[in-house]
């Protein structure tokens, strides 16, 4: 027997029981639509979490440390960890997937930044322009990265918020005190700091400088000495969540390398006059000097497959690693878990339906007793049979698989309305990330895997369910079926 | 026991109904042999086991004792699977209650054999349109089988078990519903279709009509083979 005409036969077995074959299906529409709703919402949820892990931190991003554990767990003494040098660059350089070396050093004292009027204590950063301007590219909002020229910066995206302008804010306050007899103005709240403008403020291509301050004590009276850095702004970052960096000024390696060591001699200084363990410092410095000691080495992996090779070859050249991405492993562990709930509460309601279809096709072979009986007297094969009956529950196995990825798209529309229309994303503590292509705007979401899936699971479930129909109804003795009436 | 194509042989069949302990025995020491293109009426009284000779003859139950040999097989021994396959290439059924598939039209019922032998759609076609023709049915292709006559859904019922083109026909009582003027019109269309295609026809019937139109008559009583008569010398004559 052909396929086509078995297919042909089935449909009009189906379509002689109309009612019987929607009533049978819709089991199974309910089953599927529960499965795939439930699965989306799971998926929409997860990847939700992994979108708004990757706005506080590129999950192929990973900060490098010594390791003070050995991997038998016992504690390294200090000398013996590995230190961020120069050597460790090269070593972390030589893993394959990593794709990027980023050390950084940062400045051991407070220092601000002035553009024009405004002022604000930011956080100066050293990179090596080469290494790092790939990957911070991509979070630039405005101007280039450090070209490598001397005395120029980037600043992040909340140098902008910390810059005030020092001279407006004490007109301003001295204004609010005199205002402060009448009432109306103590109703009004008080008036936003024009730092906080947020984006009108345009930083980028402007003169800046850097004011350090040392401070060390002469005859027990504190001395402050200021040191001023002419710098040009040449690049704006946009805003990122990731709250371990706030207000941040990034410039090149040479430039921190050579400011530590102003303000550690200001503290050498110190440490002279009062006259002890000057030698240990100075060997320190000298020590800093051959071998550039990083305070931070940023790798980035290839991809965010490799991330897990990535982490235990740098654990094996005894450094530990931090990253997003660990935290990436519970999310989908936990998710996996969810998923698996979800999924097998939905399972067993197309158990049920698949119950409903094997007793569908009971009654029909009962009815179609006769029908058998004549099939096999001219010529069908007991194969032939057993086939007809699988595809027929196979078919009605996918009417309602499909019908059922119609309503679970309908449901997941719903979800997805009501959800933002409800601000339940709010809610739920998913924002949106800086690149508007990455705008959370669905809570559940159907991947064209989970629809060929459901749909090939109701389809089988329905092969499942007709296998001992078909069986039974292969078995039928011809005569005693042609007989019956 | 070598027999060749369109022939039938009995060897010794004992068969009987029921299981365990109560057997009601149908049919004793049944031994026959049946030449090609023969057409053979079987008769008896209800009850004298014609009805299980003929359905041993297709293959639809087994002898308990004995062998059924049809064209040089012993298909006694085939198992289901076999029987199918066996039946689908050689042998045409023809029912007394025309046994048609409710919801097929003429067409379409004729066609069903040749879809499980996995013919072709425009040469089964063909074929059936042809038999349905040669049956006198060439108008009435798309008719379902209530709203053909009893005639009619008889002369469906041979032109579907002819359309595989087997080397035997085997009918249980083909007229028993039908009128006698009809009955006369489906005995001629088999015997027509005996004669031209040179099928061997097997009929099961308990009315001198058909046994009057047969080469030979097979008389069984009480599940034994009581006589055999050459019929008329008129169709031996037209056999030799």
């Amino acid at each position: 027997m052909r396929g086509l005409d078995s297919f042909r036969i089935v449909w009009r077995n189906l379509w002689r029981m109309k009612l019987r074959t929607i009533l049978t299906s819709v089991g199974v529409m309910i089953g599927t639509a529960a499965i795939v709703a439930m699965i989306s919402l799971s998926l929409g949820l997860k990847e939700n979490a992994v979108k708004s892990l990757e706005s506080w931190g590129n999950l192929t991003q990973m900060e490098i440390a010594p390791a003070f554990r050995s991997p038998d767990g016992t504690f390294i003494p200090d000398e013996e960890q590995r230190k961020l040098d120069k050597e460790a660059v090269q070593i972390l350089k030589q893993i394959p997937e990593i794709t990027q070396v980023m050390p950084t050093k940062r400045l051991h004292a407070d220092s601000k930044l002035k553009i024009g009027r405004r002022e604000g204590y930011v956080e100066l950063i050293g990179v090596e322009p080469r290494e790092s301007a790939a990957s911070k590219k991509a979070d630039l909002e405005k101007g280039t990265f450090l070209s490598g020229a001397k005395n120029e910066i980037v600043v992040s995206y909340d140098v902008l918020q910390q810059l005030v302008d020092v001279e407006k804010e004490r007109r301003e306050a001295r204004k609010r005190n005199a205002q402060r007899n009448t009432r109306a103005a103590e109703m009004m709240p008080p008036e936003m700091g024009e730092g906080g403008g947020e984006l009108k403020l345009d930083v980028v291509g402007k003169a800046a400088v850097i004011v350090l301050t040392r401070q060390y004590t002469v005859d027990d009276e504190p001395k402050f000495e200021k040191r001023e850095i002419r710098v040009r702004v040449v690049g704006q970052e946009h805003k990122l969540d990731n709250p371990r960096y706030g207000p941040v000024a990034y410039v090149p390696l040479d430039m921190i390398t050579e400011l530590n060591e102003w303000v550690n001699q200001g503290m050498e200084e110190e440490l002279q006059e009062s006259g002890s363990s000057v030698r240990k410092t100075r060997t320190r410095a000298n020590a800093d000097k051959n071998n550039t000691i990083y305070d931070e080495i940023t790798v980035k992996a290839a991809s965010r497959e490799v991330v897990e090779t990535v982490v235990k070859k740098v654990q094996e050249n005894g450094f530990e690693v931090y990253s997003p991405a660990r935290e990436l492993e519970q999310i989908n562990q936990f998710f996996f878990v969810i998923q698996m709930i979800l999924g097998g509460i939905a399972a067993v309601s197309l158990l049920v339906a698949s119950i409903g279809i094997v007793n569908t096709m009971i009654m029909s072979i009962l009815e179609r007793t006769r029908e058998i009986g004549i099939m096999k007297v001219i010529g069908a094969t007991v194969y032939n049979i057993r086939w007809l009956f699988l595809i027929e529950s196979g078919f009605i196995g996918l009417i309602g698989g499909v019908t059922g990825l119609g309503l679970a798209y309908g449901a997941v529309a719903l979800i997805n309305t009501l959800a933002k229309n409800s601000g339940a994303m709010e809610q739920f503590g998913f924002r949106g990330g800086p690149g508007p292509e990455e705008q959370l705007a669905q809570i559940a979401v159907v991947p064209i895997w989970l629809a060929l899936f459901a749909i090939g699971f109701a389809f089988v479930i329905g092969l499942l369910a007709g296998i001992f129909p078909a069986f039974r109804a292969s078995r039928l003795s011809a005569l005693q079926a042609i007989r019956s009436d | 026991m070598a027999n060749g194509i369109g022939e039938l042989t009995v060897e010794g069949v004992n068969h009987s109904y029921g299981t365990g302990k109560i057997k009601v025995p149908v049919l004793h020491q049944i031994s026959l042999h049946i030449n090609k293109g023969e057409f053979i009426a079987l008769c008896g009284t209800s009850g004298s086991g014609k009805s299980t000779l003929l359905n041993l003859l297709a293959g639809l139950t087994r002898p308990d004792e004995g062998s059924v040999w049809l064209n040089g097989e012993e298909i006694s021994r085939f198992n289901e699977n076999q029987l199918c396959l066996f039946r689908r290439k050689c042998i045409g059924f023809i029912f007394q209650s025309y046994n048609l598939l409710p919801n097929l039209t003429a067409l379409e019922n004729v066609e069903l054999p040749l879809i499980f032998a996995g013919e072709g759609v425009r040469k089964r076609r063909e074929r059936a349109k042809a038999i349905l023709h040669q049956v006198g049915l060439g108008e009435r292709l798309d008719h379902k089988p209530n709203e053909l006559s009893g005639g009619q859904q008889q002369r469906v019922s041979i032109a579907r078990a002819l359309v595989n083109q087997p080397q035997i026909v085997l009918a249980d009582e083909p007229t028993g519903n039908l009128d006698s003027a009809t009955e006369k019109e489906i005995l001629a269309l088999m015997r027509q279709m005996n004669r031209e295609i040179g099928t061997t026809f097997v009929v099961v019937t308990h009315d001198q009509e058909v046994a009057h139109q047969a080469d030979r008559v097979i008389y069984l009583q009480d599940g034994w083979i009581k006589r055999i008569e050459n019929a008329r010398t008129a169709n031996e004559v037209q056999l030799t």
